[in-house]
């Protein structure tokens, strides 16, 4: 070919030169297009400062002012008050359970007398039932004015008999009764009218019957009886000392409160007046600011009147102890029942211990100082290691977090004990045994559950789930099971077994992925070497696989942690830290969690409030463990990877 | 390379018989009509240009392809020592047992050196400790590996030289004894220093398994290979000693493939 036929290209020159006029207001359009990416790439990355820093604002303020409400809380002599009332509380504990004892250890003796005398009210009510027609016409026709003439009411009557007699042979008498016993009072149904006002003597009898039994069995365990009745009244006194104490610091309390709002009205009146032109105004406000001075309360004089009344507080203990001391010494050994047994053996066990307590809180009483200043450290702890969540108590609110951390951490730990195994197990048979078809059966239904609405789950957890815990937990067979019978069916297992759907998705997808990624060498080794599916499974597989199926299970966890709806609807909500000395079965406790107390209350509290506050620490806690959790995952992830290689 | 390959017995009965042996992917044919014997005192070399179907041939041999949903035999048949290999009676662990495999890209476990080399007898079932470093030590000298990693036995085997984990692969398939040995291109990612120390090994351990090797490189498969066999499209188009098959081919297939002509 020619070259002088080819068409003439540009100096090389001038092509490598760049070319200065594609600029847009001056900046390179590569330059405008990276950043363009950049920026959106670090949107993510800014939303998550700003939630943080919104967290930490609205949260932050939670210290300084539960110190101040604690400081109140002391200063009120509350805090005083809370010294014996709390120790108290057990008494109501131990008595209710020497109750149960006195019931339990009545009940064989008393017991057939009583189902005599119930099945006997049962069968008088049925009968009524049956002849409601005739007696009520009956009883019109008494009540009427005038009242109607003397055989109109005989015919009435004449029905009625009637009625009651067929009613009363066509009722079903339980072999509880004799053949005598159901003729006699099968004759007494029959004559029932409303013009005896008297009970059908049978009833009568069968009540004295089981009277005198009840007397009987009392005067057996009369020692138990006494007991119970004495203890259960020993601290009568000292209550009504403590609630006339504790009227007097709520009494403080408000006060102070109602001193402190109107200062704070005060400044911000003051501080809208500073900012306001008009002098009018101005004028006004400060006039306002002015007016709102509450009364100096004296705080000081109203807890030295509390303080004062010490001596009289540590009598009453002294008396209340003395006779707890004496009531424990005088329960029996033998209660018959080891039903009774057991409860008498709690009561026992439970009694010395809240003595001791008793005694400790009346020498508490002297320490105690109404000027201690409150340090912060103690309100973070209050915070962090309280063992108490009360809000809008008429007493004093506490914000401490661990009921709620362990039943989100108890309710994430069942989650994803349960889920782990099902995942892992439907990923390996997914990655390594399914054909084709089942695989595109398996992953898109597994991953469609992501899709399922957390609330819809709830529903389930409530009207199937929990019904299904119940039955199971009342089969004979099944009772080995520790905690079965359950009591409640919302609970943490049933807001577990949820969870643990929701994880499986999480879970399984990312160790699907992991499962994936061996190499396809190390398969090929294997198999070469001899080894078996499952030992090429569990050999090579698994253990490459691992740390991919750590994070999995990790960021399961994670999203369990953060799960909310399912266990608002589904826990239990009840806030209070499960009862762990029940062994296993306390899963089958309710609890509240993390997420649940924010879902349930911010709503209803006042923005700014100490208790808006408390749920945003909630909040600023929870932002960290799910931090924690995810950062723990990319680690195992990371960690594993770098040993690999 | 100095030790000449060693002149074939003659007599010798063929170890592997492939007979009109047709193999497929799903409805991809790969493997035609295939007919070749291999005795067991030789090094047989596979040879021919990619995708022609030696990797599957090898992979036919110890039916790891049966791992693979897709592949089946069209018909024919492989007898090793007279037992037709896809016979429902052949016991397909035991097999691979006996039939060991390298393959192209060096694929030792995550794990110790150890663990690397005694893996085929764990999964064999065996667990006395002893036995298992008496395998370990004399299979890792067979490789000629024994030197280099016997003070770091438990150190772990990724850490090795690409050289040193290929034996090491190797060290892992003897350590079962096996009876046969397929190596698919063994020497392909390695460096011309760690090839010569595996072909020095393929020649050492030469009497006690029989060889059958796939190559894309005609002089390794000059310095050890007895018998060449040349595949072209799915078809063995000529098996032969291989001095003869590089000096003076049958066919001229073979002649423009080994002088690099064929395109
Ligand atoms: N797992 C598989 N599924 C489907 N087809 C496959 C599979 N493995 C190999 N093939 C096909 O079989 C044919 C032969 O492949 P094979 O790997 O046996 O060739 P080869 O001779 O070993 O090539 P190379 O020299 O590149 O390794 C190729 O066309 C390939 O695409
Ligand atoms: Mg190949």
């Amino acid at each position: 070919m020619d070259s002088s036929d080819l068409p003439r290209r540009p100096e090389l020159r001038n092509l490598i030169i760049r070319n200065r006029k594609r600029t847009i207001l001056g900046f390179d359009p590569q330059q405008i297009i990276k950043y363009f990416f950049g920026a959106n790439a670090s949107t993510a990355v800014i939303v998550l400062v700003l939630i943080m820093i919104f967290l930490v604002r609205e949260g932050v303020d939670f210290l300084p002012t539960n110190r101040h409400e604690l400081q109140t809380y002391r200063q009120a002599g509350l805090e005083f008050c809370d010294l014996v009332d709390r120790p108290l509380r057990e008494h109501q504990t131990l008595s209710s359970s020497l109750r149960q004892c006195v019931s339990a250890a009545l009940e064989p003796i008393v017991k057939d007398a009583r189902e005599r005398r119930n099945a006997a009210f049962l069968l008088k009510t049925q009968a009524e039932e049956k002849a409601a027609r005739q007696r009520e016409a009956l009883e019109n026709a008494l009540e009427r004015e005038p009242p109607p003439a003397e055989d109109q009411l005989a015919a009435l009557r004449k029905d009625l008999q009637t009625a009651a007699a067929a009613a009363s042979q066509a009722l079903i008498y339980p072999s509880l009764f004799t053949a005598e016993e159901t003729a006699l009072f099968k004759a007494q149904l029959a004559a029932l009218s409303p013009e005896l006002t008297d009970l059908p003597p049978f009833i009568q009898a069968l009540s004295a019957e089981f009277m005198t039994q009840d007397r009987a069995a009392r005067e057996k365990y009369a020692d138990l009886v006494t007991a119970q009745e004495e203890f259960d009244e020993a601290p009568d006194d000292l209550h009504e000392l403590v609630d006339e104490l504790k009227e007097q610091a709520l009494g403080a309390k408000q006060s102070v409160e109602e001193s402190h709002a109107l200062a704070v009205n005060r400044q911000q009146l003051l501080e809208a007046a500073e900012t306001t032109a008009d002098p009018d105004e101005k004028a006004s406000l400060i006039k306002e600011a002015e007016a709102s001075v509450g009364e100096e309360v004296d705080l000081t004089a109203l807890t030295k009147e509390l303080t004062a009344r010490t001596g009289e507080l540590q009598t009453q203990i002294a008396a209340y102890v003395e006779s707890a001391e004496k009531a424990a010494a005088s329960l029996p050994d033998d209660v018959g029942t080891p039903d009774a047994a057991a409860l008498l053996q709690k009561a026992k066990k439970g009694l010395p211990a809240h003595v001791q307590d008793m005694r400790e809180a009346a020498t508490a009483l002297e320490s105690w100082r109404v000027d201690k200043p409150v340090s912060m450290l103690r309100v973070i702890g209050a915070f962090f290691f309280g063992t108490e969540w009360i809000t809008n108590s008429s007493w004093q609110d506490f914000f401490g977090f661990v009921p709620l951390l362990t039943g989100s951490v108890v309710i994430a730990l069942i989650a994803v004990f349960i889920a782990t195994p099902i995942s892992v197990i439907a990923a390996i048979y997914t990655n390594q045994f399914a054909t084709d078809r089942e695989k595109e059966l398996i992953k898109p239904v597994i991953e469609f559950i992501q899709a399922i609405p957390s609330v819809v789950l709830g529903f389930i957890g409530i009207s199937l789930v929990g019904d299904l815990i119940k039955e199971f937990s009342e089969v004979s067979w099944l009772q080995w099971i520790p905690g079965f019978p359950i009591q409640e069916r919302l609970n943490m297992f049933n807001a577990g077994c949820l969870l643990a759907f929701m994880a499986v998705p999480t879970m399984f997808s990312l160790s699907e992925d992991a499962l994936n990624n061996v190499p396809r060498g190390y398969i090929d080794a294997s198999d070469a070497l001899g080894a078996t599916k499952l030992q090429t499974v569990f050999r090579v597989i698994v253990p490459a696989g691992i740390s991919g199926i750590l994070s999995a299970v990790l960021l399961g966890l994670g999203r369990v942690i953060g799960e909310t709806m399912v266990v608002l609807l589904v826990a239990g909500n009840r806030i209070a830290i499960p009862d762990f000395s029940a062994g296993p079965g306390v899963v089958f406790q309710p609890a509240h969690t993390l997420t649940g107390i924010i879902a349930q209350e911010l709503g209803e509290v006042s923005r700014g409030s100490s208790h808006w506050q408390a749920l945003f620490m909630v909040g600023i806690v929870l932002f960290t463990i799910s931090l924690l959790v995810n950062w723990c995952a990319r680690a195992v992830a990371r960690r594993f990877e770098s040993q690999k290689a | 390379m100095p030790s000449a390959p060693v002149p074939a017995s003659v007599s010798a009965e063929p170890l592997i018989q492939v007979e009109k042996f047709n193999y497929a992917y799903g409805d991809h044919q790969v493997l035609f009509d295939l007919d070749l014997n291999m005795r067991s005192t030789d090094v047989t070399a596979l040879i021919g240009p990619s995708g022609c179907g030696k990797s599957t041939l090898l992979r036919a041999i110890n039916r790891i392809n049966d791992l693979v949903d897709s592949a089946r035999v069209v018909s024919g048949r492989i007898r090793v020592d007279g037992v037709d290999l896809y016979a429902p009676e052949v016991d397909v662990i035991s097999l691979r047992r006996n039939v060991g495999m390298v393959f192209q890209k060096y694929n030792p476990f995550p794990r110790s050196i150890f663990e690397n080399a005694v893996y085929g007898l764990r999964v064999a079932g065996i667990k006395n400790r002893h036995d298992l470093e008496e395998a370990a030590e004399r299979s890792l000298r067979s490789a000629a590996l024994w030197d280099e990693v016997k003070d770091r036995l438990h150190e772990m085997a990724t850490g090795l030289s690409g050289g040193q984990q290929q034996r090491l692969c190797i060290a892992r398939a003897i350590a079962l004894r096996p009876r046969i040995l397929l190596m698919d291109e063994p020497c392909a990612a390695l460096d011309p220093i760690a090839t010569a120390r595996i072909e020095e090994l393929i020649l050492q351990l030469r009497h006690e398994y029989t060889f059958i090797i796939v190559t894309h490189n005609m002089e390794q498969a000059r310095r050890i290979a007895d018998r060449t066999a040349f595949f072209y499209k799915g078809r063995l188009v000529e098996e032969q000693d291989t001095m003869k098959l590089f000096t003076a081919p049958d066919d001229p297939l073979t002649e423009s493939y080994v002088t690099g002509r064929l395109t």
